[in-house]
């Protein structure tokens, strides 16, 4: 392999050559009926190949899929998927077109979906909070409940006995049927909203996209850089985080796509480096303030790397650096919060400003999730190292605050700069290389050089794609020869693919739904498969989560796991079978399937049952099922088992009082979402359809 | 042990003639009759940990009430020194006191079976929920990248073949990060969704899948999927709704209630649960505004915790023998009350310790003091003891476990430095 990596200095001519002639193997691999090959190695049938494709390269097939790829050959199908420009999408542009959030910059995401409690603070700093709410909201703190509280606010024994009288603090509900008028008066909108669309938008594109690759590769590097919306600011960021950082770098080098996400506000903010300052950085005082309001205005000018104009708002608004207007707007807020608070001492003051200093979550994660892998080869030093090259990474006005307090820089809210004030200047050592003192905001750069084209990220690189292309235990050949075409390339994401795509192992017998569906595909490809509609609502993507992939829903860095034994287990797959059924059965609300468009002569299908599920079975699994699993079905449609009485069906049910989700969804609509779920099967289509989804074969790709 | 299984196949009301359920290895119904104690594999310890997200304010939960700091400093907020008026702290040691909404649990402390830890907490210093929440669910304070939770960490490091699948189960919509990991683990919110949900149709359907999922046993999904199955029937036929709060227990009627209520029906039930999860699901902790003192917000948040942990132990009765109940919040708040009449994110706090194992009547723990110099970064609560100390007894003296450096890697752990809380 050094051979290798040595000989194609000049890659990019050699590399075209040697995909043409990996092309040409691979088109024996496909379609060729080579002599030598047949009898002795079982090979996948045409119609397998193409399924194996659709379900690897994509989200499943959809009706006619099969037979469009099977015209355009599966070797012009998989080129064109790794060359998504190429293929127009309307559909699902039509689709998202009607998400607004997804074009709006995060400044207006922050002004129009403003946090409650934040806006409530700055209503009142502002003396603008209307009287009901403020006094809603004391309600709801206790202050009101003070003055009768000599009767409930007894602590006795006795009170604590009946569980009757333990209500909430106050009417929540009222309070938030209050804030919700406000917002409506004003024309804002509540943020679970605005997540509820991106959710939306993850789930419409996977459903309706032609570039399906796009779209899985945009589920795989999401959870590989993985950002958890419930974290704070990141909610707001996330927008941004999809549209601008993932998506556009999903086929490109590896090494782009590593500085989006370094770059992104998203994670800046999930991994606390938008705090990470170098400890020698300035605190404040006027003397300073001037001088480093003229390197602010030189740093905010070049620190602007792979033009992600950021110079920009410089022209207008004070006419300074950001990093002079951050520390306005920071010196501001701590103005108002020390009005707030007049009774805070300097102790205090200190207590919080402690906290300023290096960060190294950034720095570590960046090695051991993002790159090199856990034993790549680094050290704790390293860790230090790294941290103090990205100091000064950060994101002016991370929570938004500005369309307030600075409105003239309120467009700047949520972005990254690079403040060199609050970057440690000094000589750095990382991974052996030396870094200079005094490179400002190129330190980062280079540790993502360094990073990306590092030996142990091409191995890791390769092993995550393994994994979830291929199969969950790659042999090290396959990782190394993976491995190998991403260093050949440079670390180009497109040309790793394809290595991929045309190794043998990919298309061996063997691998033939070997792997198991996350929650996502398995939701997705089921919708898919049925031709359904779906609006991709919160009553969607609560069955993913329930099934256990909420998206953006993931607390920890690592992302979600992907082999078989991570997502099946017995809650979860009771879920599965759940969904399956909700789905045939139309219960989950904002999403359609039309059972009887399957029907063999346009009469209900019904008519003959055993036709009707060899025809669901040609539908869903290419008529490719087990004959225990037939078997199986056929009994269940000749024999049925008696239908259970209503009243004892009932018995089984019961309110849900489902714990808040990601979306904090009011109570009222998740259950009825819940509610929704159960319901009479009239039809025995439903229930054969229901029982394939569920089939370990339909969990399968 | 197959005649157990046949018999209960038989009497579960549910038809599954002409679905046969064929051999199986380890069938989960012979490791509950297993689990049960009478086959000899001895009684089923059951830890239930409850998290109170938000950051729960531990200095008024706990009053310091023998601290003079703690007046001084907290001028509207300070719950009174004991014996002045119904409102004052329940004195419990002559410095530490109980806030007067956790009346019920005095009892408990004066039975020797209710123990606290008091400046506990996490050596981080991070006052992000998010990041203290995180480092307390998987114990590994600093390192995000940790994958799995220190529940689901002793899970795996003690195998059990005996396990069944509600082993570990948590009462939430979503798997908490304390129980995430490679180990089965079950997120439930309503035991009586664990079912096959199709109206009039479930138990026709349910048949279909069992049957489905009988074939062949050689990979993990037809595995689960009869362990699923036999899950499914073994909750329906012992049915939990049965039985009843005893003793006279009364859950809060809400959310909290509820979890603690199904976490009892699953221990009298038998079903063998070794580790319980809840949080406390319409309880705010996080009171930077008008917390109150002996009455206020924070008291009635109080009320309803209390309550809850006192209807648990009394409903569970003589099952407290092999139960330990352990609560735990991100980390404790501002010794000083803010402009606000609250208290921001502070530093170390204190933990319950309930069960008839534990030695109780006691608080745990060094006091560090709340004067000036004594606060950690001039303002909170200073740390005493790493809560991994609690978790780790709880964890070898409770549950048996052996391989402490797994369940909590990167920190040495050591009898030596347990407090004694069992």
């Amino acid at each position: 392999m050094v051979f290798v990596m040595k000989a194609f200095k000049n890659f990019a001519r050699r590399a075209a050559a040697l995909f043409s002639l990996l092309a040409v193997l691979s088109a024996t691999f496909f379609v060729g009926a080579s002599a030598q090959q047949t009898k002795q190695k079982p090979r996948l049938s045409e119609d397998q190949l193409i399924l194996h494709v659709l379900n690897r390269l994509g989200f499943g097939a959809r009706p006619g899929d099969v037979e469009r790829v099977r015209a355009l050959g599966v070797e012009n199908y998989i080129k064109q998927q790794l060359n998504p420009a190429s293929i127009s999408d309307e559909v699902a542009d039509a689709k998202v077109r009607n998400l607004p959030v997804l074009s709006m910059s995060t400044a207006e995401l922050y002004a129009k979906y403003p946090n409650p409690g934040l806006l409530l603070r700055q209503l009142q700093r502002e003396g603008k909070l209307p009287e009901d709410l403020a006094q809603l909201r004391d309600e709801r703190n206790g202050i009101a409940a003070q003055p009768n509280a000599k009767d409930s606010g007894a602590m006795s024994k006795d009170d604590a006995k009946s569980g009757d009288e333990m209500k909430a603090p106050s009417d929540r509900s009222e309070y938030r049927r209050a804030i919700r008028d406000y917002y409506i008066k004003n024309n804002l909108r509540p943020p679970q909203q605005l997540i509820q669309e991106l959710h939306a938008s993850r789930i419409l594109r996977a459903v309706y996209s032609e570039r399906q690759l796009q779209e899985v590769l945009v589920d795989f590097w999401t959870n590989h850089f993985n950002v958890f919306a419930g974290k704070g600011a990141d909610r707001w960021l996330l927008v941004s985080y999809d549209r601008d950082t993932i998506r556009p770098h999903t086929m490109g080098k590896f090494r782009d796509l590593l500085l989006a996400t370094a770059q992104s506000p998203a994670m800046l903010f999930y991994l606390d480096n938008f705090q990470s300052v170098s400890p020698d950085a300035p605190q404040g005082g006027a003397r300073q303030n001037r001088r480093q309001f003229e390197q602010g205005q030189r740093g905010g000018l070049q620190g602007m790397p792979g033009g992600q104009g950021m110079g920009r708002g410089l022209g207008r608004g004070l006419g300074r650096g950001l990093g002079q207007a951050d520390r306005d707007l920071r010196q501001e807020a701590r103005r108002r919060e020390q009005q707030d608070n007049p009774e805070m001492s300097k102790e205090q003051q200190q207590g919080q400003r402690a906290k300023r200093g290096i960060n190294e979550n950034y720095a570590r994660e960046l090695m051991e999730l993002h790159t090199l892998g856990v034993d790549g080869g680094y050290t704790q030093k390293d860790v230090q190292e790294v941290a103090r090259c990205f100091t000064g990474w950060t994101i002016f006005d991370p929570r938004g605050i500005s369309s307030r307090v600075a409105p003239q820089m309120a467009d700047q809210a949520g972005k990254f700069y690079f403040n060199p004030r609050l970057h440690d200047d000094g000589e750095k050592l990382v991974l052996g290389h030396k870094i200079p003192a005094g490179g400002g905001i190129n330190d980062g750069l280079m540790v993502l050089d360094i990073l990306s084209k590092h030996p142990s990220t091409a191995k890791f690189i390769a092993t995550k794609l393994a994994v979830k292309f291929v199969t969950d235990n790659p042999s090290p050949s396959l990782v190394e020869r993976i491995a190998s075409a991403y260093t050949r390339s440079d670390g180009d994401i497109r040309e790793t693919l394809r290595a991929i795509f045309t190794t043998p192992e990919f298309i061996a017998p063997d691998m033939y739904r070997a792997k198991i569906k996350t929650p996502f595909e398995l939701a997705v490809s089921a919708v898919r498969t049925l031709g359904g509609e779906t609006n991709g609502g919160p009553a969607f993507h609560q069955w993913i989560a329930r099934m256990g992939e909420p998206i953006y829903g993931y607390q920890a860095p690592t992302g979600y796991p992907d082999t078989a034994e991570d997502w099946v287990n017995t809650g979860a797959l009771l879920e599965r079978l759940n969904f399956g059924l909700a789905l045939a059965n139309n219960r989950i609300p904002g999403t359609r399937v039309n059972l009887d468009r399957f029907a063999t002569d346009g009469k209900s299908a019904s008519a003959d049952k055993t036709q009707t599920m060899e025809r669901f079975l040609a539908v869903l699994l290419q008529g490719d099922v087990s004959p225990n699993t037939r078997q199986t079905l056929l009994k269940q449609v000749s024999e049925p088992l008696p239908e259970m009485t209503e009243k004892s069906a009932k018995a089984g049910a019961m309110d849900d009082e489902d714990e808040a989700l990601l979306t904090d969804a009011p109570p009222r609509g998740r259950r009825e979402l819940a509610r929704a779920d159960f319901g009479p099967i009239n039809s025995e289509m439903v229930k054969i359809v229901g029982l394939i989804l569920g089939s370990p074969e339909f969990q399968r790709q | 042990m197959s005649i157990n299984r046949r018999f209960f196949l038989k009497s579960s009301g549910i038809a599954l003639a002409g679905f046969g359920l064929m051999q199986s290895a380890p069938s989960f119904l012979e490791r509950i009759a297993l689990a049960d104690g009478k086959a000899g594999s001895g009684r089923r310890k059951t830890l239930i940990t409850i998290f109170q997200r938000g950051a729960v304010d531990g200095l008024n939960m706990v009053v310091p009430h023998g601290d003079k700091n703690y007046y001084s400093l907290r001028p509207t907020l300070a719950v009174p020194q004991p014996k002045q008026g119904n409102e004052s702290a329940l004195d419990l040691d002559g410095f530490f006191g109980l806030h007067p909404s956790l009346g019920v649990l005095k009892p408990l402390w004066d039975a020797k079976r209710l123990a606290i830890v008091d400046a506990v907490g996490s050596p981080d210093n991070t006052r992000s929920h998010f990041d203290a929440q995180d480092y307390m669910e998987s114990a590994t304070p600093g390192v995000k990248s940790t994958r799995d939770g220190w529940l689901n960490r002793y899970l795996q490091s003690n195998p059990d073949t005996k396990a069944t699948p509600f082993r570990a189960v948590s009462m939430t919509q979503n798997l908490p990060r304390t129980l995430q990991g490679r180990a089965p683990a079950v997120a439930i919110s309503n035991l009586s969704d664990f079912t096959i949900q199709a109206g009039t149709s479930s138990a026709s359907l349910q048949g279909g899948f069992e049957s489905i999922y009988a074939q062949g046993v050689n990979d993990v999904l037809q595995g689960t999927g009869k362990e699923t199955f036999e899950a499914v029937n073994y909750l329906k036929k012992i049915n939990p709704a049965q039985f009843k709060p005893e003793n006279g227990a009364q859950y809060p009627r809400n959310q909290f209630g509820n979890a603690l209520l199904q976490i009892s029906q699953l221990i009298k039930a038998g079903v063998g649960l070794e580790v319980a999860f809840t949080d406390t699901p319409g309880l705010n902790w996080d009171t930077h505004f008008n917390q109150g003192n002996s009455r206020g917000q924070l008291a009635n948040l109080l009320l309803q915790f209390g309550a809850g942990l006192n209807a648990l132990v009394t409903d569970l009765g003589k099952h407290m023998d092999d139960v330990v109940i352990l609560t735990m919040s991100e980390f404790g708040r501002t010794v000083r009350e803010n402009g606000t009449r609250g208290t921001d994110h502070g530093h170390a706090n204190a933990m319950f310790v309930i069960g008839n194992s534990v030695g109780g009547g006691k608080v745990y723990g060094d006091w560090p003091g709340l004067g000036g110099d004594q606060l950690y970064e001039g303002r909170d609560l200073a740390l005493t003891t790493d809560f991994r100390d609690i978790f780790a007894e709880v964890a070898q003296k409770h549950l048996g476990s052996t391989k402490m450096d797994k369940v909590f890697p990167g920190y040495a752990t050591s009898t030596s430095k347990y407090r004694g809380v069992i």
